[in-house]
């Protein structure tokens, strides 16, 4: 039998334009892969993406809505991209967001009364900050125990998602609620100010933007990016310069679970204004696409969040439209990433084919 | 079973290197035969190609006078060539006989007769039946070697095989090693422990830069020719001029330094003091592998210890990081340059940034400041001869030598009282290293001190003006290097002692 023989180089020098477009090309595969997907379930692919990609943002409702959705993804994405730069792998972004909307909701419970200008703010701080405390979980529990981060985030996304179930079955249900699992709908004070009479885009999109100016300044223009950067390239160089180890990944992660703190913060007192069982469509699970997509870079984050975005938009139109479940976003989002790690591949490695050989095994 | 294995005009070049130049080899069964060498010195390429890993560019490899091509360890494993590397290739998770039958054609039962009859043979002690991560590195080690056996080798090849033993262990694998012998198979022992090499083989072949310098029987071999066929002959050529110590300020001082590391393959010190004064450059000269890379970290910071133990210009430094150590003037040049003393990916004055000191204002206020380091670059660029004024180019465009300048130069520009460095000049051409030691000598003449930790005796003799040894993690008395004499230097790396 005679075999291809095979072998996979490095490839030195990538050129910064690709590694940007790169992600601009896996949105194109991802596309033509749905469009065959839709085939195969029997519509007109070109149809069925419009409906997907087009027909979702095609009125000032539609706009907002996607704006609502990416609100939550950017911020998030944007703190995680602090871990992932500095190779820390925080996966754990949903139950942070889900902690801090617990924090911040219990204590939009406690003003459910109040009324006043200062709620809000205090509502939206405690959510960042109870995001932040759960996500030091793991930091503390890697630097001093040598945990593996990947393993805690990730289950104490399934403790703070039964936290959230007790607390709204059982203290903190609605007394008037007929048992419903939820609680009491927050103060008109404790509600994020909505931008536009009759659309549901609210104040947290500045909380976003602040943040991903805020986090540009620091990645680019500070001491302490500068360390997140050389540790991510290299540990055993961040050693040798003397940066403090185990202080940056307890720095990167305060970060990133403050974000995504805030990001759940916002969803309660934005859309929901209550809490329930569901009160995120996995955003924080799908904000790692959106950091990957966008490269790490806060302005790619802006980019990629509302493409993804849209994955949410279009299945909930498909859904009405050609009657497919409206899970076939994940699928979208599950395209996105696959072929963008398998453009990433093609990127920065080369295969060589090293001619036919004799296989005598 | 007569086995009858040569190899013939062997060469292997690399991008800027000679690995193996013209390398030729007899071997017959029944003997062991050691191949010794520094670390670089060619004789993992040579065994890599014979345990099929490489391919040479030239030459042959004859077995029982024919020819056999090596292109894989497929290959390799068919001709009974068997290898046990430095670093075990074990499944940490599965039992013992798991990891014998995954490499095994055999059937489970047939393996395990097998098995039995090879424990039973060399006597070996190990519970086939629990996981491999519950077992010591000599056991994973015989593990490694039954993998070997069951194959019926007729050669074996060991790489290193004690670094990661203990005494107890290396003397068992000994008699081990000395049985297979007598069954006929041809042994073939990598190492660069001189004291090895006399207790256990019957002929020695020595490398030193790709070539085979030496072939000869042990019994007419003493440590310290064995050192010298090492290192090079031509040990005492140059010499700096010894200085004419004006002061006699001591500005560091290690004493009763221990380091006790929990990575098997590194090395422990043991007891270290040592004393440094104004304007002097120690050398401190070793086999590679000895606890050099311990030393440097401990000097550095990266390894932090007891803060009385070390004493730089009278302050305790043990407990400091490296940024925290520079911050008092000390510098450092790692041996790895590529990926630890720079990072290739950076901008060359992203990786001047990485020496970072409150004077030198790279960082206002928790800001980056560009322009200042910018400038620094240029500065460090044009006063130590780096071949761009690019200060934008990624580090990883830049020569080995232009890159250790680079190195060297981010060091020195902040004139620290004392520079650490490790094996500054490997792997560069002459010219560069011309440079580097030029640099280095000048330091000294300026009245700052450098520690300068080498596997290169030229190197040491050259610019030293005081030389110990490290062995094993302990450092022999320090030398005035006028004393010194190659074979001082050659009892003292292999172990012995003197006077």
């Amino acid at each position: 039998m005679e075999v291809q023989l095979i072998k996979i180089e490095k490839r030195n020098d990538v050129s910064r334009s690709i590694y940007f477009l790169t992600p601009v090309l896996a949105i194109f595969l991802t596309l033509f892969g749905g469009g065959i997907i839709f085939y195969i379930l029997g519509f007109n692919p070109i149809e069925a993406l419009k409906f997907f990609f087009i027909t979702p943002i095609s009125d000032l409702y539609g706009l907002s809505e996607l704006l609502v959705k990416a609100t939550p993804l950017c911020l998030i994405a944007i703190g995680l991209s602090f871990c992932f730069k500095s190779n820390n792998w925080n996966i754990g972004a949903e139950g942070q967001l889900i902690f801090g909307g617990i924090v911040g909701g219990g204590v939009a419970l406690l003003f459910y009364n109040h009324d006043g200008f200062y709620v809000l703010p205090v509502i939206i701080l405690s959510g960042a900050i109870g995001g932040m405390l759960f996500a030091m979980i793991p930091a503390i529990l890697k630097t001093y125990f040598n945990t593996n981060e990947i393993l805690v985030s990730l289950m104490l996304v399934y403790v703070a998602k039964l936290l959230l179930d007790y607390l709204v079955v059982g203290p903190w249900s609605n007394p008037e609620g007929f048992n419903f699992p939820e609680t009491r709908q927050f103060s008109e004070s404790a509600r994020m100010p909505i931008l536009f009479e009759g659309l549901r885009i609210h104040a947290g999109i500045f909380i976003t933007l602040i943040t991903v100016f805020l986090s540009w300044l620091i990645l680019y223009k500070t001491y302490l990016g500068f360390q997140i950067k050389v540790s991510g390239l290299s540990l055993k160089t961040a050693k040798y310069a003397g940066y403090k180890g185990k202080t940056m990944i307890i720095i990167v992660f305060m970060i990133s679970g403050a974000c995504a703190g805030l990001a759940g913060v916002g969803e309660i007192t934005g859309p929901i204004g209550q809490l329930h069982r569901n009160i995120s469509p996995d955003y924080g699970f799908t904000a790692i696409i959106v950091a990957f997509l966008g490269r790490l870079n806060p302005v790619g984050i802006i980019f990629a969040s509302l493409i993804v975005a849209l994955t949410y938009l279009g299945a909930e139109t498909a859904q009405i439209f050609l009657q497919v479940p409206k899970y076939t976003g994940q699928v979208f989002q599950g395209m996105i990433l696959f072929f963008l790690l398998g453009s990433d591949y093609l990127l920065f490695f080369k295969i060589k084919f090293l001619g036919l050989k004799k296989n005598e095994l | 079973m007569n086995t009858k294995l040569k190899v013939s005009e062997i060469s292997k070049i690399y991008p800027g290197c000679i690995a193996n130049d013209r390398v030729s080899l007899e071997f017959g069964s029944g003997k062991i035969y050691a191949l010794l060498g520094e670390n670089g010195a060619g004789k993992s390429t040579l065994v890599k190609i014979l345990s099929g890993v490489v391919k040479p560019d030239a030459g042959e490899v004859f077995l029982n006078n024919e020819s056999i091509k090596l292109n894989s360890p497929l290959d390799a494993k068919k001709n009974n060539i068997g290898m046990v590397f430095q670093h075990f290739n074990l499944f940490e998770t599965l039992s013992v006989f798991e990891n014998l039958s995954i490499d095994s054609d055999k059937k489970d039962k047939e393996l395990k007769v097998l098995v039995n009859d090879i424990l039973k043979k060399y006597n070996f002690k190990i519970d086939l039946d629990i996981p491999v991560l519950n077992l010591s590195a000599g056991q994973k080690q015989k593990v490694e070697i039954i993998r070997c056996l069951i194959r019926n080798p007729k050669v074996l090849i060991m790489d290193e095989p004690t670094s990661v033993l203990t005494e107890q262990e290396t003397d068992d694998l000994f008699i081990s090693l000395k049985q297979f012998s007598k069954d006929g198979i041809l042994i073939i022992y990598i190492t660069h422990k001189l004291k090895e090499v006399l207790s256990l083989c019957d002929e020695v072949a020595v490398m030193r830069k790709g070539k085979v310098v030496s072939v000869s029987n042990t019994i007419d071999e003493k440590i310290e020719s064995l050192a010298n066929k090492m290192v090079g002959e031509n040990l005492n050529t140059i010499k700096k001029k010894i200085n004419n110590f004006k002061n006699n300020e001591e500005i560091l001082k290690i004493s009763n330094l221990n380091f006790k590391s929990d990575d098997p393959y590194e090395t422990n010190l043991n007891n270290l003091n040592l004393s440094l004064k104004k304007g002097e450059c120690l050398g401190i000269a070793g086999i590679s592998g000895n606890g050099q890379n311990e030393l440097f970290q401990i000097l550095s910071g990266e390894i932090i210890t007891e803060g009385t133990s070390i004493m730089f210009r009278n302050k305790e430094i043990g407990k400091l990081n490296p940024r925290e150590r520079r911050e008092y003037l000390m510098a450092f040049s790692p041996e790895d340059r590529i990926s630890q003393a720079a990072v290739p990916e950076l901008k060359i004055y992203e990786n001047v940034a990485l020496n970072n000191f409150k004077s030198s204002n790279f960082f206002e206020k928790g800001l980056v400041n560009e322009k200042k380091i910018k400038e620094h670059s240029k500065k460090i660029l044009s006063n130590f001869s780096v071949n761009t004024d690019n200060v934008e180019l990624k580090s990883q465009f830049l020569s080995g030598g232009n890159l250790q300048k680079l190195i060297i130069g981010r060091e020195l520009i902040t004139s620290p009282e004392l520079l650490v460095c490790f094996n500054p000049t490997w792997g560069l051409d002459v010219g560069a290293i011309n440079y580097i030691h030029e640099t280095l000598i000048q330091i000294n003449e300026q009245g700052k001190s450098s520690i300068l930790i080498s596997t290169d005796n030229d190197e040491l003799l050259k610019l030293s003006d005081r030389i110990c040894v490290i062995y094993k993690g302990k450092l022999s008395k320090i030398m005035n290097a006028d004393t010194v004499t190659a074979e001082k230097l050659g009892i003292l790396m292999g172990g012995g002692s003197i006077d």
